[in-house]
This record gives structure tokens, C-alpha cells and sequence, in this order.
């Protein structure tokens, strides 16, 4: 089994020319028992216009700001109504313009359960209602010190999420996912910073909380996913950058962002699947308005066969 | 099954409880000094001449007089219905005036150390000290303004609290709970005679510099520069005598040194240091004569280089002619074979530079939005001065001292600069990428090695026993700017043997104000 992975993942990798946005803790899927659904997604994302705070502006010394975003995904189905998930990206950062350095590196892992709470038949339509709860945490000990170059924001988050999902039985469904997360503070490598009107002298930074929702509409018929959706962003706190300042690590990072998803599960071979998204941020404050494509191979293996089940493919 | 559910339920419940609020703020205690130092009216001045002639105290109303005893109802008065936040403003006054101002100081500058962003059409409009309301905002405290702006403050305030310590030891009125026992003492007492109050000079001195240096922060001084006031007051340490004469005498010293036409202060030629588009021109074409690369601002849209002829701003402790005299060395030819190499291990440091020294360059990194190199060092000094128990006025003193170094660094580095006008290591190498801001002037010497040497030297004289934890910060602070790729190597070692000379000037005076 092992020896099949390689050449898909492989190919997974190669394929960074398809792009788009990886969400598999906010839609209302769910991997069957011994299931076990992995693969990478490969996420392009640009900017070249920010809100520094509320004030959008373009700024010549970063030019185009870009971002390459390699995601490892793995799922797997404990039983029908749990599913673990986890994520871990790879991201590379940088601009064409100004003489700031780029950063790259591992970033956080991400590691979730999801669980199906309810599911109930309406007619011919189904409700199915999910909780999520997930932790992240850096891997490595990137900087957080050199946004916007800095691959993350350093800090341990735990998320609650719920979705409650609608689907017809023509394959029509709607998703509405709002979720909670805690974030834990951080610490800088200096010991004295000034944001949102005072200046502290420590290195830990107050990291406030996020609140978040997604809403998706979508089609599901024949193997083919297509959805329409809108993410919103907001920090519970922070400061804004000032005019003409860097921006920090605790800054009220809002966003506003729609996209579309299209997965393919390929008829051929059929544990196979092909996901792309693109997205771009209409509104937003202390973050880029970014327009990110993300494409990926997902790989389902279901245990309980005999291994000949995934030879065959 | 179950135990999933649990957790999960468990985890939401959790969520809101866990607190992350974190202090802000320095820990300070409060002021409680070992030696009060009532020599001190008789240490040298540095602005002023003479405590007696040019500031004059009133004699004050004897202790058993009825003016008197009416202030010290009025102290009772306020005493006996103290709100919490009275009192907090006293708790926060206690630490004393000077480590406060200066971490007031440096939380102004930050605020204000922001360049001006360009305009639409590219080009960039200087804060205007006239208009300081207007975009940009006046001031933009970079190093240099910076280095100035601390050095004035706490040069005020020292020569202001000896002329406070010349009169309170000529009058020696003793503090209000000293004369009457009624009355509560909400902070450690001392002997220090209350006449005039030590705290309302400092209020006064203080919010008169920093209303010029941060205009636009008027209300917020002056808030301030009252609850100090108010907190001698409540805490039974002066009486409204003691603060209206010391708030006089504050602002009187003030007034020298800013008076209008005459005071140091608007003479000491900052007024022209921004310089003018012929003069940063005629910098660019004077080294393109002398065989050179000239610098260039590397930011989009070129910005014009910062503060040219601060280098010719007057330095406190050393004459024109030293600043000159002291100038470090050239640098290597930009053609150089010498600096290819120099360049070679710049560009190794911007490719390979390990974690730890990117935590370094961090650390002393000082840029835009904060308290510039000259406030790292105040931070680091405040912490042994705090640690003390000096006098107030020997506190001032140690501030005094390392600010006048700093300021004087800053002249000599940027005289360095702007002579020798020698480009950063991203403008030879366009492949050099820097991992903190680029600063906007040039790079010959480093201005963080200038300021660490002479921050040093000072705090090394004051505290002889932890030289070796200055002098490894001051090291330490020098080299994050070679690993962080923003300068060679040469400009570190140059301006960190600069630095320790030009703070040799400021010990010199140290050794001869009186105060050892």
C-alpha cells in the first residue's frame, strides 16, 4: 500500500500549478468508518493592496506580495460519525519589491475532530448538524516578528466550531459553519513593543480571540462538487497598524472573503479525488486583499478491504 | 462515544475562562532611597549656571504658620475621601518622577516614530513643528530626534532638581506628615525637606520640554504632568506650597533652556538638520568626485536621506571640532577588493543566519514604531537605576549622563554618515535581503554601534560591577545589524569603538560635576 502512495503523492506535489483553499473541518462531509482520506493541497495566494487598519493603500516597498502554501490533509473515519482530521502546511513567503527577506517554513499543525451530532430526514431532504473542535500549534519557531514575511502568527489556538448542513435530495445543499477560537498569547524575541496606544515592556503579546463563519451553497451530483461560499474573519481585539507602520502580530486582523470549490472525484481510479478552489478577500482590515487558487489530490484508502482493494486502482 | 461528547463540551465550557490579559507595565517599586543627597544643589549645572541667580524660590511660610496650617487641612481634606483611582495615581507617582517620565518618554516616542508615508504623486511633505497637527504628524521621532528629545528631557530635569535640592536644603521645610502626625504618609517617607516639592519641578520641567518635543500629545502631558502633582499632594508628601514652588521653579529652568531667540534648545541647530534638496544633492555629487558609490535610498519612492545635518547639531559633552576630530576612519573603497569581502559576509548572513540570530536582530532591532536604540538603552538602564536607591535627583543624574552620550552619538554617527556617505549592503547587492526595516541614510557606521558604545561606556561608569553585561548587550546590539544584513561588518566595529569614545567625553563631565 505504501509502495501505491508514493507515485500519487508525488504527483500531488507536481501538480502546484492547480491551486486553491483547503476546508474540510467547516463543510458537512464526513469520511465512513476506516476510511482514511490524504493528500496535499497546494495553495497560491497574492496580494498587492492592503488595509493598513481601515485605510486600504498599495505600498511600494513590498510591490506584489505572494505566498506558496504546500498542505499535507489527512482524515480519517473512526466510525461513521467521527472523523479526525489533520493539517500541516508548508509555506513560503515574499514580495517583488523593497529589500525585506522572504520567510518560509513549516508552519502549524492543525488536528481536529469532527462529529456528526445530528442527522435527521426531512421528507426527502436531510439535516445533518456537526461539532468540531480542533487544536493548532506551530511546528517549527518561525518568527512572528516580520509580518507581512512571517508564515504565521505563533500562536496555540483551540477552535469550536458547528455546522449545520441542509441537503436536497437533487444534491443541493447549503452549509452554515460559525466557530470560536481561543488563541493563546505569544511571545516576541524582544522584550518591549508598542501597540493599539501603549507600550508594554515583556515579550509575551496578548493574542485576542476569533470569531468566524462560513456559509456555502453547493451542488453535489455524480461525483462533481461545486459551491459558492463566503468566509468572515473578525478578531475580537487588537490594534490597528498605524499610518505607515509595520503590521504586528496581535493587529485586528478582519476579513471578508468569498470563493468557489469545485471537487472532482475521478471515475477512474475512484479513490481518487480532485479538489480546486479559488478565493479573494472583498473587505478587510490589518490583512491583504488576497486572491489565493488552491488545487490538491486527495487519496481515500478504506482499511477494512483486503489490500488487492487499492491495487486495483 | 460519549467521552468525545464530554470533551468537546468540556472544551467550550473552558474557552472563556482561561485569562490572558498581560501587564503592561515595568515593575517598579516605590522610591525609597538610601542617601537623599543634599549636596546635590552644589553639582555642577549643565544648561543652567547658577541655581540662585536664575531661578529664584520664595521664602517659604514657616510650619506653624496659618497659611501653612490651612494646607494642611486641605491635605487632610483630600486625604480623608481618597478614591480607588486616587489612589492608584499615587501608587503609580510612587515609583518616582524621573523613572516614570522617562517611561512616559519612550512610550511618546514610539507613538511618534512613524515616517511620513509618501504622497500619491511620490513625493514626501516633512512634519512640520508649526503645523503638528497636520499629515505627517509632528513630530517623526526617528534615532536622532529621538537621542535629542531624551537628552533635553533629562537634562531639564536634573538641572531643575539641583536647583530644587540648592533651595530644599536652604529652607529644609519638612514634608507635611513630618509636621503633623494626623496626616497619612501613602508613600515611604524620607527626610528630604518638602520646599520646593521635587515632584511638582518634575512636572513642571518635564511637560514643558515634552510639549515641544510631541506637541500633538499636549493633553495627555498635561494630565499627567497634574496627577503627579496631585499625587505629592494626597500622599501627604507636599503641601500646595511646596508643589506651586516647584512647579514654578520646573517650568522657570524649562524656560531657559527653551526660551525663545536664546535657549539651547532653539539653537543648538536642529532647526536645520532636514537640510534641502540642493544640500542632499550636493552630498551625492561630492562623493561621486571623490571616486565613490553614493548612497541612495533604497525606498519606493525615494525618500530623502534622514536628518543630513544632525551631525552638526550641537553635542553636549564635546565640541564641533572633537565631533570632527573623532570622526572614525573611511570605510573601504566600494571598490574595493576589502569590500566585496565585507560584502560576501553580509550576504552570507542574509542567506544563512541561524534562528538565534534572528532573535537577536530582533531584539535590537528599534525600528519604526518604537522606542529607537537611545529608549533600549534608557529601558535598560531604568532597570538599575530603579534598582538603586539613589535620590531622585541622583537618578536624574544617571539618565542625564546617558542621554547626553546618547545624544552625542548621535551627532557623531550622523556626521560620520553623511560624510563618508557610503551605500548599505541591499544597494551594492541588490540580492541582499534584510530581515528588519532598511533604514533611510547611510551605512557607514551603524547607528545602533554608535549608541550601544556610548550607552556602555555611561551606564559602565555608573555601574562598574555589571560592565561586562553592558558591554556584552552593547556587542551583542552592534552585530544583529551584520546578521540582520543591514550593514557591514566594519560599520559595526567602527561605531562601537566610536560610541565608547564619544561616552569617554560624557564621563569626563561625570567625573567632574561633584556628584562622585
Amino acid at each position: 500500500m505504501q509502495k501505491q502512495m508514493k507515485p500519487l503523492l508525488l504527483l500531488a506535489v507536481m501538480l502546484c500549478s492547480v491551486f486553491a483553499k483547503g476546508q474540510t473541518l467547516d463543510d458537512g462531509l464526513m469520511m465512513p468508518k476506516k476510511y482514511f482520506c490524504t493528500g496535499f493541497l497546494y495553495t497560491y495566494s497574492q496580494w498587492d493592496k492592503y488595509w493598513e487598519g481601515t485605510l486600504k493603500r498599495d505600498n511600494q516597498n513590498i510591490g506584489t506580495f505572494s505566498s506558496h502554501n504546500i498542505m499535507y490533509v489527512g482524515n480519517y473515519g473512526i466510525t461513521d460519525k467521527l472523523n479526525v482530521i489533520a493539517m500541516a502546511p508548508y509555506i513560503s513567503n515574499q514580495s517583488n519589491k523593497g529589500t525585506l527577506t522572504g520567510l518560509q517554513g513549516v508552519q502549524d499543525l492543525t488536528i481536529g475532530g469532527k462529529y456528526r451530532l445530528v442527522r435527521k430526514q426531512i421528507g426527502e431532504n436531510r439535516l445533518s448538524v456537526f461539532g468540531v473542535a480542533t487544536v493548532s500549534t506551530p511546528l517549527s519557531n518561525y518568527t512572528i516578528d516580520l509580518l507581512p514575511m512571517s508564515i504565521g502568527l505563533g500562536s496555540t489556538n483551540l477552535s469550536a466550531r458547528g455546522i449545520i448542513n441542509f441537503r436536497l435530495k437533487q444534491g443541493w445543499y447549503v452549509n452554515f459553519s460559525p466557530a470560536y477560537t481561543y488563541r493563546g498569547n505569544v511571545a516576541l524575541d524582544r522584550n518591549h513593543y508598542f501597540t493599539d496606544g501603549v507600550a508594554y515592556y515583556t515579550n509575551q503579546v496578548r493574542m485576542f480571540d476569533q470569531f468566524s463563519y462560513n456559509v456555502n451553497i453547493g451542488l453535489i451530483k455524480q461525483g462533481l462538487q461545486t459551491e459558492l461560499n463566503f468566509y468572515q474573519q473578525n478578531t475580537l481585539g487588537g490594534g490597528d497598524i498605524r499610518r505607515q507602520d509595520m503590521p504586528f502580530v496581535s493587529n485586528r486582523m478582519n476579513a471578508s472573503t468569498i470563493g468557489l470549490l469545485v471537487m472532482y472525484y475521478l471515475p477512474a481510479p475512484k479513490y481518487l479525488a480532485f479538489r480546486f478552489s479559488t478565493s479573494y478577500v472583498i473587505d478587510g482590515r490589518n490583512v491583504g486583499q488576497s486572491f489565493s487558487v488552491m488545487g490538491g489530490l486527495l487519496y481515500t484508502i478504506h482499511f477494512t478491504k483486503p489490500t488487492s482493494t487499492v491495487n486495483e486502482n | 462515544m460519549r467521552t468525545n461528547k464530554i470533551i468537546i463540551i468540556a472544551a467550550l465550557i473552558a474557552l472563556p475562562f482561561a485569562c490572558k490579559d498581560i501587564d503592561s507595565g515595568e515593575k517598579l517599586s516605590p522610591l525609597q532611597p538610601v542617601n537623599q543627597d543634599a549636596g546635590a544643589g552644589s553639582w555642577s549645572p549643565i544648561v543652567l549656571s547658577n541655581y540662585n541667580s536664575q531661578v529664584t524660590v520664595a521664602v517659604p511660610a514657616a510650619t506653624n504658620s496659618q497659611t501653612y496650617l490651612d494646607e494642611l487641612a486641605s491635605i487632610k481634606d483630600a486625604q480623608s475621601k481618597l478614591t480607588s483611582d486616587q489612589r492608584n495615581t499615587i501608587a503609580y507617582w510612587s515609583v518616582g518622577g524621573v523613572l516614570r517620565w522617562n517611561q512616559i518618554l519612550r512610550k511618546l516616542v514610539a507613538q511618534f516614530n512613524l515616517a511620513p508615508a509618501p504622497r500619491d504623486d511620490g513625493s514626501y511633505v516633512f512634519p512640520d513643528a508649526e503645523n503638528p497637527f497636520a499629515d505627517p504628524q509632528f513630530p517623526f521621532a526617528n534615532p536622532p530626534y529621538a537621542a535629542r528629545a531624551y537628552s533635553y528631557v533629562s537634562v531639564a530635569q536634573f538641572d531643575a532638581l539641583k536647583a530644587a535640592w540648592f533651595y530644599k536644603y536652604q529652607f529644609n521645610r519638612p514634608a507635611p506628615y513630618n509636621v503633623d502626625p494626623t496626616i497619612k504618609a501613602l508613600v515611604p517617607t524620607s527626610d528630604l525637606p518638602a520646599y520646593p516639592s521635587e515632584d511638582a519641578v518634575l512636572s513642571g520641567v518635564t511637560a514643558e520640554m515634552l510639549k515641544l518635543l510631541f506637541p500633538t500629545a499636549v493633553e495627555e502631558i498635561t494630565k499627567l504632568a497634574a496627577d503627579q502633582r496631585n499625587a505629592a499632594l494626597w500622599s501627604g508628601k507636599a503641601s500646595p506650597s511646596d508643589i506651586a514652588a516647584g512647579l514654578a521653579l520646573g517650568k522657570a529652568v524649562a524656560g531657559i533652556i527653551t526660551a525663545p531667540g536664546t535657549g539651547r534648545f532653539r539653537t543648538d541647530g536642529m532647526g536645520n538638520a532636514i537640510g534641502t534638496p540642493q544640500l542632499w544633492k550636493s552630498l551625492e555629487d561630492n562623493t561621486v568626485a571623490k571616486g565613490e558609490i553614493p548612497w541612495k535610498s533604497l525606498e519606493s519612492p525615494a525618500r530623502p536621506p534622514m536628518l543630513p545635518n544632525f551631525g552638526k547639531v550641537r553635542a553636549w559633552n564635546m565640541s564641533a571640532a572633537q565631533i570632527v576630530a573623532e570622526r572614525p576612519v573611511a570605510p573601504p573603497y566600494t571598490s574595493s577588493e576589502e569590500m566585496q569581502t565585507q560584502l560576501r559576509e553580509v550576504k552570507s548572513f542574509a542567506n544563512n543566519a541561524s534562528r538565534e540570530q534572528l532573535a537577536i536582530v530582533h531584539k535590537w532591532a528599534d525600528g519604526g514604531g518604537t522606542y529607537t536604540p537611545p529608549g533600549h538603552w534608557n529601558d535598560i538602564a531604568a532597570e538599575y537605576v530603579a534598582n538603586a536607591r539613589w535620590s531622585e535627583v541622583r537618578m536624574a543624574r544617571a539618565f542625564a549622563l546617558l542621554n547626553m552620550a546618547l545624544h552625542d552619538a548621535a551627532v557623531g554617527c550622523w556626521e560620520t554618515k553623511y560624510f563618508y556617505f557610503n551605500p548599505r549592503p541591499s544597494q551594492l547587492d541588490p540580492s541582499i535581503k534584510v530581515k528588519t526595516g532598511l533604514p533611510n541614510f547611510p551605512s557607514y557606521t551603524s547607528g545602533h554601534s554608535t549608541f550601544s558604545g556610548a550607552a556602555a561606556a555611561v551606564l559602565s561608569f555608573l555601574f562598574p560591577a555589571n560592565s561586562q553585561q553592558f558591554n556584552d548587550f552593547a556587542r551583542e546590539a552592534s552585530l544583529s545589524r551584520l546578521y540582520g544584513a543591514l550593514h557591514y561588518r566594519v560599520d559595526c566595529e567602527m561605531g562601537l569603538a566610536h560610541g565608547t569614545k564619544i561616552g569617554s567625553y560624557t564621563i569626563g563631565f561625570a567625573i567632574a560635576d561633584g556628584a562622585n
